[in-house]
């Protein structure tokens, strides 16, 4: 059963009950992105991040659009739901609903995320909803040969472009700030031991998490390349003054200018790291709980709605909810006159 | 004579509170022991178009249909005046506001063109002057029992009463309506009390002045017209459920278990989940039963990818939208299929094309619903006649989407949605929930398309949170992992494709998937074998009933899935019923009839007649019984039926 399960991709050997590693958290499946893609620093940062978190695969769900982001699921071993091209953070949205206990990532392209699934990005933000979404940003369209994707400058032509883009790009930061995100981070691929922390702070964050990684794409993306970032990237961090932590709602406003504006800078000087992250703000879940009391205990998936075959709900239940809609009927008293 | 049915219209601009005067109605007939049914016409519109809403009272049993003429008119406004004045027949009793008498026909702004065109065109052949004193004279001249009320003087009277401030006055306009039907059909003041009483739950204060100002509209019709003799009510029921399509499908969704829905708001569909949502405590007294989350989307195409997520989860979930929302959500029905999601998508039918007609019913998605969704995946596709049926099949479908992990269609229309109908308090206990296969402890080789399962072509689950498993939309292996290979595509799809043949084998296909009524009926004794679904079952089964009276022996097949389609038994039913003479007839609300032509795919056999209504409006009982009565006679073989504003 056991070398089956290897041939045909599916548990890795056994974990231990203790600590976990980095490689407990990968399926035994061939990656199959081009050798040098950004997306296999990706893969280690969220697998290390996974390890140190200590993370139960079984409780951690891991939903993805589609690209060559979208394969990555697969090549975790923890829940991968590899959905439709847009569409991982409204099926997260209903997976983490249903059971918020889960862990629920969205992994997804910039084409995926800021093209098709715009809309979804955007409302993921105004629930704040406990998420966190990795953006894998090369500017382009991998799966599909390489077109300008949503982050791609207006003017840049890239290699498989027959023309400069005709577009303008999206400022995913500060989209992510206007649309209600409440840590709001940038990494960079190839700096694994910072993303890894970057996505370590984002799933302890209760709360919609967004982390813009820059990752460059070897076979379509000649221009935001690994040598273009190393001399334009900078850290957040390096400045003592950067402060992004939200300590009270009232500090929110300023806090969230300040990110704005550090997101503008793109173009020689790329700033890295975190640039907003508001713990004040009540997360989703902890809305619904209010109005729904006992909705984390008893979410949608740990309801029990079925006896013996029977409907839990009972007439008297019915009667008692829906009491509004009975009408007695008493024919007896009819009144004509 | 005495009626024990009887067929009434109000009417008046959209905003006005009409739906009040509709809600009251319904009620207090309901609590007098009459069978009784209203069907609300509307524009998309919030204020100021012209709506009306039609009724069945029936004092001996529950009723599902319409007819016309009315027994009883009454409108608010010149417009429905002009609108319906040829409704009514002799002897019945027509009230309206003699305080707009002087309105002429071009004063009438809101109507449209090309109805008020037709007004005109009407009102010249007959010789009536274009205004509503015109008109009534008109109506006098016929028979009708005209009475005019003067609107303002009963909402002075109110004013001078109650000291209702005078800004508020306009909105006891539906009293005013409730209490000429009630005076029409002599309904007593405590009857109307009731139906007060059920509109205003946490209004009390505004029950009194109500009833006051209804009474005194029903003293003055009686005085001006008399009153229709309607026997008294004698259904025993104890107690009903007065409640629109809407409302019961949420009922039953509350009863199936469904305890996630995601929607974006459409007409006809959004007042269910705003219902579910009102009650989504599901506080039965104290004791609570859980709760149901219900959220609102950015768009469909959120909408049902949620529900599959929650879905992914154990629980149950669903989503409810109309055509437009619909075709957003075919993405996720086809992602649906491929990963085998137990998730209802709750269809209510609008009219189309496009945008269409947002408020007015259809039953055009038929096909949408069978074949939308790329590449080849089974659904199932089950669809409700009635309020009764609607209710039932909310669990149904939540039952059969578990049972062969799939998606499942349940279709409804406006018509249904929006009417509200008296029916029994339904009883659970006499119910299933049906939750389907489940590994009992997926240990870490969980396997979610597991192919050598002993219930294969169902593999066992296990919900997101209780093992590790994989999905995706591309084509998988056993643990849902990508795989293009040739010999994994063929066993993965024949796997899916199984479970509706499965279905197929377990569903049974007479008196489930297909109900004949009345039941016992031979082929060999049909002579006309009318096919119809959906919401056309109340009004055809009436139809029925009254053919055969006439002699004629008729049948009603009321056809209830779609997919898997009871093929056997449609064939072999339709195919006697042809060798013995019989005709075969579909009576449907699309141009196209398009069940018959799911008929003539599944079966091989032609359905020649058609009785079919595209205007939007319902299928009233007395056109359609002249339609079949034509083709029965031989004089056409397709009717397209019309009546309705
Ligand atoms: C509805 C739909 N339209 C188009 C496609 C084709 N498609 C596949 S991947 C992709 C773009 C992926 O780009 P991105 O999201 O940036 O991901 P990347 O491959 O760059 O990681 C497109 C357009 C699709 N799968 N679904
Ligand atoms: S096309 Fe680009 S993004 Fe896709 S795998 Fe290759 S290098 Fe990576
Ligand atoms: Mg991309």
């Amino acid at each position: 059963m056991e070398s089956r399960a290897v041939e045909q991709g599916g548990a890795p050997p056994p974990a231990g009950r203790g600590a976990r590693r980095p490689e407990d958290y990968r399926t035994p499946l061939w990656v199959d992105w081009c050798p040098g893609c950004g997306n296999f620093g990706i893969l280690t940062a969220l697998t290390q991040a996974f390890a140190e978190l200590g993370l139960e695969p079984r409780r951690t769900v891991v939903v993805s659009g589609i690209g060559c982001s979208g394969k990555t699921p697969h090549y975790i071993y923890a829940n991968g739901v590899h959905t439709l091209h847009g569409r991982a953070i409204p099926f997260a949205t209903g997976i983490k609903l249903a059971n918020p206990g889960l862990t629920v990532l969205v992994v997804g392209g910039d084409g995926d995320l800021l093209g098709i699934g715009a809309g979804h990005f955007v409302a993921l933000g105004r629930r704040n909803l406990d998420i966190t979404v990795i953006m894998h940003n090369n500017q382009v369209y991998g799966l599909t040969k390489g077109q300008a994707s949503p982050t791609l400058p207006y003017g840049v032509k890239t290699k498989a472009l027959p023309k400069p883009n005709i577009q303008d790009m999206v400022n995913p930061i500060a989209l992510a700030l206007a649309s209600g995100y409440t840590f709001v981070a940038r990494g960079y691929a190839l700096d694994v031991k910072g993303l890894k922390e970057l996505i370590k702070q984002a799933i302890r964050h209760r709360g919609a998490a967004f982390i813009d990684v820059l990752q460059p794409c070897v076979t379509y993306n000649d221009v935001y390349t690994v040598q273009f970032y190393r001399r334009a990237l900078y850290r957040l961090e390096d400045d003592p003054d950067w402060d992004p932590l939200v300590r009270s709602p009232e500090e929110a406003p300023e806090k969230m200018a300040r990110a704005v504006a550090k997101s503008m800078e793109w173009g020689e000087r790329i700033p890295y790291g975190v640039f907003y992250v508001d713990p004040t703000k009540p997360s989703f879940e902890e809305r619904l709980e209010k109005r729904l009391p006992g909705y984390l205990d008893q979410p949608p998936a740990l309801q029990r709605v079925e006896q013996a075959g029977k409907p839990t709900v009972t007439r008297e239940h019915l009667r008692r909810i829906f009491g509004e809609k009975i009408v007695q009927v008493n024919p007896a008293r009819r009144g004509r006159r | 004579m005495v009626l024990s049915e009887a067929y009434l219209v109000i009417g008046g601009p959209q905003g006005s509170g009409l739906e009040t005067s509709a809600q009251v109605l319904t009620v207090a007939f309901a609590s007098r022991g009459y069978g009784v049914v209203a069907n609300r016409e509307y524009h998309s519109n919030i204020m100021g178009r012209h709506s009306y809403v039609v009724f069945t009272v029936n004092s001996r049993r529950l009723v599902g249909h319409l007819s016309a003429p009315f027994h009883v008119a009454a409108f608010m406004d010149a417009e429905s005046v002009f609108t319906h004045f040829e409704e009514v027949s002799k002897g019945s009793i027509f009230v309206y506001d003699r305080d707009v008498e002087a309105t002429p026909l071009e004063k009438v702004v809101s109507m449209e063109p090309a109805r008020r065109a037709r007004v005109e065109r009407r009102l010249r052949e007959l010789g009536v002057e274009p205004t509503v004193g015109g008109v009534v004279e008109h109506l006098r001249s016929r028979g009708v029992r005209v009475a005019g009320l003067s609107f303002r003087g009963i909402l002075e009277r109110l004013q001078s009463r109650y000291q209702v401030p005078r800004g508020r006055l306009r909105r006891f306009t539906s009293a005013i309506v409730a209490g000429a039907v009630a005076g029409a059909l002599g309904l007593d003041a405590a009857a109307l009390e009731e139906g007060f009483r059920y509109r205003f739950r946490r209004r009390e204060h505004l029950v009194e002045p109500n009833v006051y100002t209804a009474m005194l509209a029903a003293e003055e019709v009686r005085g001006q017209a008399g009153s229709i003799d309607l026997e008294p009510g004698s259904l025993e029921l104890g107690e009903a459920l007065v409640v629109t399509g809407n409302e019961a499908v949420a009922i039953g969704k509350v009863i199936a278990g469904v305890r996630f829905q995601s929607y974006y708001p459409i007409t006809p569909a959004q007042d269910e989940s705003f219902y579910l949502e009102e009650h989504e405590l599901l506080d039965a007294g104290g004791e609570r039963l859980g709760s149901v989350v219900v959220l609102q989307t950015e768009d469909e195409l959120a909408a049902i990818a949620a529900a599959i997520g929650a879905a992914l989860t154990g629980a149950r979930a669903a989503t409810a939208t109309s055509g437009p929302g619909y075709d957003l959500m075919v993405e996720g029905l086809s992602w649906a299929g491929i990963s085998e999601v137990p998730v209802v998508v709750t269809l209510y039918q609008r009219g189309g094309p496009s945008t269409g007609m947002p408020t007015r019913g259809s039953q055009e998605d038929l096909l949408a619903s069978l074949f939308a969704g790329h590449g080849e995946f089974p659904r199932i596709v089950l669809s409700s006649g009635d309020h009764e049926e609607a209710l039932r099949d909310a669990v149904t479908a939540a039952n059969l989407a578990e049972k062969y992990q799939l998606p499942v269609i349940h279709l409804l229309d406006k018509f249904l949605a929006n009417t509200v109908k008296m029916i029994e308090l339904p009883d659970p206990a006499g119910m299933r929930v049906e939750r389907g296969v489940w590994e009992e402890e997926p240990g870490p080789d969980y396997r979610r398309f597991r192919l050598d399962a002993p219930t294969h072509p169902i593999s066992p689950r296990a919900p997101l949170g209780g093992a590790v498993m994989w999905y995706t939309g591309v084509e998988h292996d056993e643990y849902g992992h990508v795989s293009e290979d040739p010999e994994m595509r063929m066993k993965m799809m024949e796997k899916r494709m199984e479970k509706l043949s499965l279905a197929d084998r377990e569903i049974p296909e007479r008196g489930e998937r297909a109900v004949l009524y009345p039941g016992g009926e031979k082929p060999s004794s049909i002579e006309m074998l009318i096919l119809g679904w959906g919401s056309v079952k109340p009004v055809v089964l009436e139809a029925v009933e009254r053919l055969r009276r006439e002699g004629v022996a008729a049948a009603y097949l009321h056809l209830r899935y779609f997919q898997p389609f009871p093929a056997r038994y449609v064939y072999a039913l339709v195919k006697g019923v042809k060798e013995h003479g019989g005709k075969v007839v579909a009576v449907e609300h699309s141009y196209r009839a398009q069940a018959s032509m799911v008929v003539e795919m599944n079966t091989g056999l032609i359905v020649p007649y058609k009785v079919v209504k595209y205007t939007g409006r319902p299928i009233y009982l007395h056109e359609l019984l002249e339609a079949l009565r034509e083709i029965h006679a031989g004089k056409t073989g397709r009717v397209v039926l019309r009546f309705g504003e």
